[in-house]
């Protein structure tokens, strides 16, 4: 017990490596999971039936069904249809499709909640459907579902431990291979669990002062 | 006829046998209404009367489900297909002020009065600038320019909106219960702004329970109860001797407040 807090700070070091691909598994999931839940969010109200079903598929089986169902189908799944991806490739197509699905529904409400009457100001003035869109519904939108897009993306970091079932060495498999190989379980999680926590409090503390400061001209 | 007599007076809008219904709640039969050039119609009437209805048909923020629409020559039938461009250049003739104002919040005044003449008239950003400091000195506004509006008095909001529409220089300003919302103190910098906009000739159509503008300014009266126009023609004289007997019962219940 005593050497709890050194063996902490011996392990800590060599989880970097392991957090770095946690953070760019993240980063891939925003990237191209953030343009197709901005797609989708236009997707699932729109009159197009086409586009319409595919958008509601696509966002309910991703908030239907756990991140790590999708992540296993996707690694251990499509080999069955001759599809085999990579252990970082199939995690991030999962995440990004979590990704879609969560951040579809938090833009949807954010674009919602732009007051009608400003809808009614541009359409009065005789502005064309894409410049209140570009101009009027997508930057008042984006702005108030900025805060909970942030949110969701500390739980995305949260959720990428899940890449360790399927053998992508992030922060979470990494803390387990030092456990296991030294039997020092304790102070490997909990230095996972630092460096999970250094990421993720800080995140949410600048997504509350985006909400603040976002909503200044409100 | 009298399209040969010389002093023939235009009509900017012309709204002809417009009728809608929410289902079984009719709120518009048949109403029919011309407002010539310079002109400034008051419309009044109970709530519920329809009259922000035939306002806000003017300019197709609602479908009518018959009739027709004509401003500045651009025509809109309600029961046939209405193409985008048509819509845009019949909305670029009718410049619309609302009762909350409806200005663009994520936006300094000056953004909110510029861009739309940046998209919709295709100006330059300097052209559209001047423009809209040209405006806003003459509304007494031209400090507030780099402001946000929520910083600005609901007064100095709808001035704000007035310039916004005027902006894009149109043929006729609709005005739908443009003071409704603010104090009768605040209300009163905006009538006056609005009795100067009538004096420099612009045609108006105005939504209001402003009995005294209604009276002072207004040439042409319309009085409207259950989706009909019941009484229309000089404002005095209907003020004075009204016809209907609903007119009269309105009429009363507004002056004795």
């Amino acid at each position: 017990m005593n050497a709890l807090l050194p063996d902490i700070a011996t392990i800590l070091p060599t989880l970097l490596g392991g957090l770095q691909i946690s953070l760019t598994l993240t980063f891939f999931s925003l990237l191209f999971g953030l343009p197709f839940g901005m797609l989708f969010s236009f997707g699932v109200t729109a009159d197009n039936k086409i586009f319409r079903y595919i958008s509601v598929f696509f966002v309910e089986v991703g908030r239907g069904a756990p991140a790590l169902v999708l992540l296993q189908l996707m690694y251990y799944g499509l080999p069955n249809v001759q599809i085999t991806l990579t252990s970082l490739v199939s995690a991030c197509l999962a995440l990004v499709w979590t990704t879609a699905a969560y951040t579809a529904e938090l833009i949807r409400g954010g674009i919602q909640s732009v007051p009608h009457g400003e809808i009614e100001g541009s359409d009065a003035l005789g502005m064309s459907v894409r410049d209140r869109l570009r101009f009027i519904v997508i930057p008042q939108g984006m702005r108030i579902a900025l805060p909970s897009l942030m949110g969701f993306a500390v739980l995305l970091f949260q959720a990428t431990s899940l890449a360790y079932t399927v053998a992508v060495p992030e922060l979470m498999s990494q803390a387990y291979s030092t456990g296991s190989s030294t039997f020092k379980y304790l102070p490997a999680f909990i230095a996972a669990g630092l460096l999970y926590a250094a990421i993720s409090i800080p995140a949410t503390w600048l997504s509350v002062l985006t909400e603040k400061r976002l909503s200044r001209h409100l | 006829m009298s399209h040969t007599a010389p002093t023939k007076i235009r009509n900017v809008v012309q709204v002809r046998n417009l009728a809608k219904a929410y289902g079984d709640n009719v709120v518009l039969r048949d109403v029919s209404l011309s407002v010539p050039e310079g002109s400034v119609t008051a419309m009044i009437g109970p709530s519920g009367a329809g009259k922000s209805t035939v306002l806000r048909c003017m300019n197709l923020l609602e479908k009518p489900d018959s009739g027709e629409i004509e401003i500045d020559g651009h025509v809109i039938n309600a029961r046939k297909k209405i193409s985008p461009k048509n819509l845009a250049a019949l909305r670029r003739s009718a410049g619309m002020v609302f009762q909350h104002f409806n200005l663009f919040p994520h936006m300094t005044v000056l953004r909110n009065i510029s861009l739309p003449q940046e998209r919709i008239l295709g100006r330059s950003r300097d052209e559209a600038n001047t423009k809209t400091m040209e405006l806003l000195t003459r509304m007494g506004l031209g400090d507030k320019a780099d402001h946000y509006p929520a910083r600005c008095s609901g007064g100095q909001q709808q001035r704000i909106a007035i310039a916004r529409a005027l902006a894009l220089g149109p043929r006729v300003m609709l005005f739908d219960e443009p003071t409704s919302a603010l104090d009768p103190e605040v209300g009163v910098e905006v009538l006056e702004v609005m009795k100067e906009l009538a004096s420099e000739g612009m045609t108006m159509v105005v939504v209001t329970h402003e009995m005294g503008f209604a009276a002072n300014v207004s040439n042409e009266l319309v009085v409207m109860a259950d989706g009909c126009i019941i009484e229309s023609g000089d404002p005095r004289q209907i003020m004075s001797d009204p016809q209907h007997e609903r007119t009269r019962r309105f009429l009363r219940a507004v002056l004795e407040r």
